[in-house]
């Protein structure tokens, strides 16, 4: 896994509610326009459901509701994020909706910080690190904890239910 | 027509056994318990085949080779024999008795399918 | 990389399952001469097979434990319990053997010769055990290539008088490959001096063949001493860049004519068959015999480039992940066939609605066969599970009969696959927590011997399978204490027995209790019960206390492809398990008004209670004025679910939705429909379930 995460400096950024975040670029696989999602009853609201790529089932979430920011608009510049994670021990595709996909950037580790345990509304294991590119400072998202362990699956769906 | 096999042997399971294999591949087959008995029924009928133990009572395999060689109708048949050892003391032993082959116990179905190919065509 | 090899280890693993099997009857029938036999011919094919493609290793152990059995076969040595325990460690030591070489680690030889002076430490009269040799490493054959062969045959005159018929002999040769055959038929005398009992033909023979030498040897094997037999591999250059043998070196190889005598006559300047022969230092039919090998090496090198085919063969190993791929691909095909003749409908052109018909007919043929060839006998597990209630069973000093019913009902590979673990895990707990100790049994006046049942069969589109044991049954009471010290439920509650039961199965219950070591794997019934949940399967129990304890799990036959009922509600689509459904009825305003809010659908005067799944699920939108009921069965109840439109049946292609979605309970996985959108698949027992917990709130 290290030297997977070693092999590139390149971070995917997108928008999501004005700030922007980051994700290595080689967990990305592509990025789709907005689709029809079809969501799956019972779960969580973050989990917006499942859509169809190319004959696999892959599943959505809607980033702004997994990190309790205002729902999201959607506008022509919505866009699905499809990336490899690790979710307990199972590697699957999984789409992240955000506002927009922003660009490419390369970071090198000098301008990475560790992540501020205070002062962000994020739950402190989902960041990795913060970026400073330019003048801006990107959110580098750790993907796996993002959608591992409580925070991901659904533990309340029961209680979403009744 | 189907071919005619006579199966010598005195273990009942083995004859069984060589009986069952070969009536599954379409050859009708005559048993007998030794040496005598096989003669008896080789006087009765032409056979195309004679598989037989060496080591029966009464009469024993290798006799029985030197018996049916002795017949005229039997002079060109194949006659193989179930063995637990194919030494070359056996071998020659079998040859000058005019055994065409051997098949070496313990063998399975396909074995012996095999050998019978082999000596039949 | 390698596939002779890769056979041989897949062979080698189903004989050492049918030799472990053999070996536990053996021990119940020590005497059984077949069961001997079966135990040697395993040991003697791993011998074999394994020696020729390499695997010394096992070869040489198997050898040596073949030769006890040899004994044992010829009655010099008894089958013992000893024997048996030996010989099962020897089989696991084979396996061992075979998994290093899988894996490539180094062979356990110290282990070999250890087990190998034990085996010879059993054998009587044998003092002396000389040590297990460490073979030499051999080095392997190339026999995935064709070679091309010459053999030169050249029999006794006498030998037709055993009985030996050449058109038998020469036409297993032919078998063997492709041969181009010359008689010599020189020594043949005039016709009046013809003994007929005698034979005066010899034979050339070029064979191309994947076979090795000594399978060709083989086929000579009962002429071997009478006759002249000469194997020669003929030298092809792979690259096909090897010079052209001239028809002179040739016939010198052969040893038909010397250098000499070739120079001799090249003075002259004719062709130099014709010149050979003309000088009669060869006959014609040697100098036919090598002119046909020239022009057959010449062809061969020529094939060489093109790459030679495989012999084609009756039966096949596929590796299992293209048998996979298979299926997937299948599943797109339905998939696509779908939208076919969704198209085809709609088009109105009857033409096209033939193909679409045709290709529906060939795709379900397809699906068919498809999901056949992974259809596996269950009994393949069974075995397994032998040894390891045997193993149990001494381990906990208890005497357990393990008996097995259904062993050739199939079932989808995967699912079979799956199964293993939690068929583990039953048995282990009926023998741990069922089954009592042999006093404690004959105290309560039952046989010192318990019994742990194992069945299969079919049951419509499902398989059931029996867990029995003949133990002490469950205690509710324990169960019931259990559960509320666990805080599952309140001290109060009011259980039945069937919901007790159904306690051992929450989460965290039965970890605890598990200190034996031997079901210590921290894995509760709770993870059994998520693992046959995740096959679409169901599981239920059965106990009378003293009695014993049953296990029923219902698997349905394959997790690829089910026929099921399409229905939407919304704009979302859903599809139903078609075997659960009897019928569809209508729902109207004035029906459920009638029913004074209680979900009690009048079906010819019976009374069925329906969900409404659009409540359920949440779903936004107007409720259309009349809705459909989809009656279903679910373990022997008529559950309705109401939905907006029922769309008809439809070949669902099952997909997973992935670890996010592994807690969820009202949908088994989702399916991709002809227009490319996804329906979901809905569980319908846990929704009945979930929808009879939140009714019973409700109303209390």
């Amino acid at each position: 896994m290290s030297h997977e995460e070693n092999q590139t400096n390149q971070y995917l950024t997108f928008y999501l509610n004005g700030e922007i975040f980051g994700i290595p670029i080689h967990r990305v696989l592509e990025v789709l326009d907005y689709t029809e999602i079809t969501k799956v009853p019972q779960t969580p609201d973050y989990m917006r459901g499942v859509i169809n790529l190319r004959g696999s089932i892959v599943p959505v979430v809607d980033m702004h509701l997994k990190f309790d920011l205002d729902p999201s608009e959607r506008t022509v510049n919505s866009c699905i994020i499809i990336m490899d994670v690790t979710i307990e021990g199972t590697k699957t595709s999984l789409g992240a909706l955000a506002d927009s996909v922003r660009e490419v950037i390369e970071l090198e580790p000098g301008q990475i910080e560790p992540a501020p345990k205070m002062g962000t509304r994020l739950n402190s294991d989902f960041v990795q690190g913060m970026g400073k590119h330019g003048d801006e400072f990107i959110m580098l998202l750790n993907i796996d904890a993002v959608f591992t362990g409580h925070h991901g699956s659904l533990s309340e769906a029961d209680s979403v239910a009744a | 027509m189907a071919k005619t096999v006579l199966a010598v042997d005195d273990s009942r399971s083995i004859l069984q056994m060589v009986s069952f294999t070969l009536k599954g591949a379409g050859y009708t087959v005559v048993e007998a318990g030794n040496g005598q008995e096989a003669l008896a029924q080789a006087q009765k009928q032409k056979f195309d085949l004679v598989l037989t133990d060496l080591n029966m009572p009464v009469m024993d395999g290798l006799t029985l080779v030197q018996k049916l060689r002795a017949t005229p109708s039997y002079k060109f048949t194949p006659i193989l024999m179930l063995t637990t050892e194919a030494g070359e003391a056996f071998k020659a032993k079998g040859k000058a008795a005019g055994l065409t082959g051997w098949l070496v116990k313990p063998f399975d179905p396909q074995k012996l399918m095999g050998v019978v190919k082999k000596v039949l065509g | 990389m390698d596939s002779p090899q890769q056979a041989f280890k897949e062979e080698a693993y189903e004989l050492l399952t049918e030799l472990e099997t053999a070996l536990l009857e053996l021990e119940e029938c020590p005497d059984d001469m077949e069961i001997i036999g079966q135990v040697f011919r395993a040991m003697h094919t791993i011998k074999g097979s394994g020696a020729m493609f390499g695997f010394t290793d096992i070869s040489s152990f198997t050898h040596e434990v073949e030769t006890v059995y040899d004994l044992v076969r010829s009655g010099e040595m008894k089958v013992t319990k000893t024997l048996v325990d030996l010989s099962l460690q020897a089989r696991d030591h084979i396996l061992g053997l075979l998994d290093a070489v899988c894996e490539g680690q180094p062979a356990d030889l110290p282990r070999s010769g250890e087990l190998v002076r034990q085996f010879q430490a059993l054998i009587p009269g044998k003092t002396s055990t000389p040590a297990f040799e460490v073979p030499v490493q051999e080095e392997k054959a190339e026999i995935d290539e064709l070679q091309t062969y010459r053999i030169r045959f050249n029999p006794s005159p006498e030998i037709l008088k055993t009985g030996t018929r050449m058109s038998a002999l020469l036409d297993e040769l032919a078998e063997l490959g492709t041969c181009r055959t010359i008689a010599h038929k020189s020594k043949v005398p005039p016709l009046d001096q013809i003994d007929p009992e005698l034979c005066y033909v010899s034979w050339d023979i070029l064979l191309t063949s994947p076979c090795r030498e000594e399978e060709i040897r083989d086929v000579f094997i009962f002429v071997e001493d009478e006759c002249e037999i000469r194997i020669r591999r003929l030298d092809i250059g792979s690259d096909g860049e090897e010079q052209q043998k001239r028809l002179g070196d040739i016939l010198i190889e052969r040893g038909d004519i010397t250098q000499d005598e070739i120079d001799k006559v090249i003075a002259k300047s004719r062709r130099i068959g014709e010149m050979l022969v003309d000088a009669r230092l060869v006959d014609v039919d040697a100098v036919e015999s090598a002119l046909q090998e020239q022009q057959l090496v010449r062809q061969l090198t020529e094939k060489r480039k093109e790459k030679t085919e495989a012999p084609a063969s009756s039966s096949l190993r596929v590796p299992a992940e293209r048998l996979d791929e298979l299926v997937n691909l299948v599943g797109e095909m339905v998939t696509v066939q779908s939208r076919l003749s969704q198209t085809a409908a709609l088009s109105g052109d009857s033409e096209l609605q033939s193909i679409a018909e045709e290709v529906e007919r060939l795709t379900e043929e397809l699906r068919d066969s498809t999901l056949n060839i992974r259809m596996l006998p269950i009994g393949s597990t069974f075995s397994k599970f032998k040894r390891l209630v045997r193993d149990i069973a001494s381990d906990l000093k208890k005497e357990v009969d393990f008996q097995t019913a259904g062993a050739e009902t199939e079932l989808d590979k995967t699912v079979i696959e799956q199964l293993n673990d939690p068929l583990v895990h039953i048995i282990r707990n009926s023998m741990d927590h069922g089954l009592e100790l042999p006093d404690v049994r004959q105290a309560a006046g039952k046989p010192r011997q318990g019994t742990v049942f194992l069945g299969a069969q079919h049951s419509g589109d499902s398989v059931v399978i029996e867990i029995r044991d003949d133990g002490k049954g469950l205690n509710t009471d324990v169960i019931r204490e259990k559960a509320i010290s666990k805080g599952l439920i309140g001290p109060d509650e009011n259980l039945s027995d069937q919901e007790i039961y159904q306690l051992i199965f929450a989460p965290g219950f039965s970890t605890a209790q598990q200190v034996t070591g031997l079901s210590g794997r921290g894995v509760g019934m709770d993870v059994v019960k998520r693992a046959i949940e995740a096959l679409r399967g169901t599981i239920s129990l059965d106990s009378t206390l003293g009695k014993g304890t049953t296990v029923r799990l219902r698997i349905p036959l394959t997790l690829a492809i089910i026929e099921s009922l399409l229905v939407k509600i919304g704009s979302g689509s859903f599809v139903l398990p078609l075997s659960a459904v009897e019928e569809c009825v209508e729902l109207t305003q004035s029906d459920i008004e009638d029913s004074h809010g209680r979900c009690l659908a009048n079906v010819r005067g019976t009374l069925i209670p329906y969900i409404p799944l659009r409540n359920s699920f949440a779903i936004p939108g107007p409720v259309p004025p009349i809705q459909q009921i989809v009656i279903t069965r679910i373990d022997g109840q008529q559950v309705g679910f109401v939905v907006d439109t029922v769309i008809g049946e439809h070949q669902t292609v099952i997909k997973s939705l992935g670890p996010m979605y592994r807690d969820v309970r009202c949908t088994s996985g989702a399916t991709i429909l002809g227009d490319g959108s996804v329906a979901l698949i809905l569980d319908l027992v846990p929704l009945t379930q979930q929808h009879a917990v939140t009714e019973a709130a409700r109303l209390s």
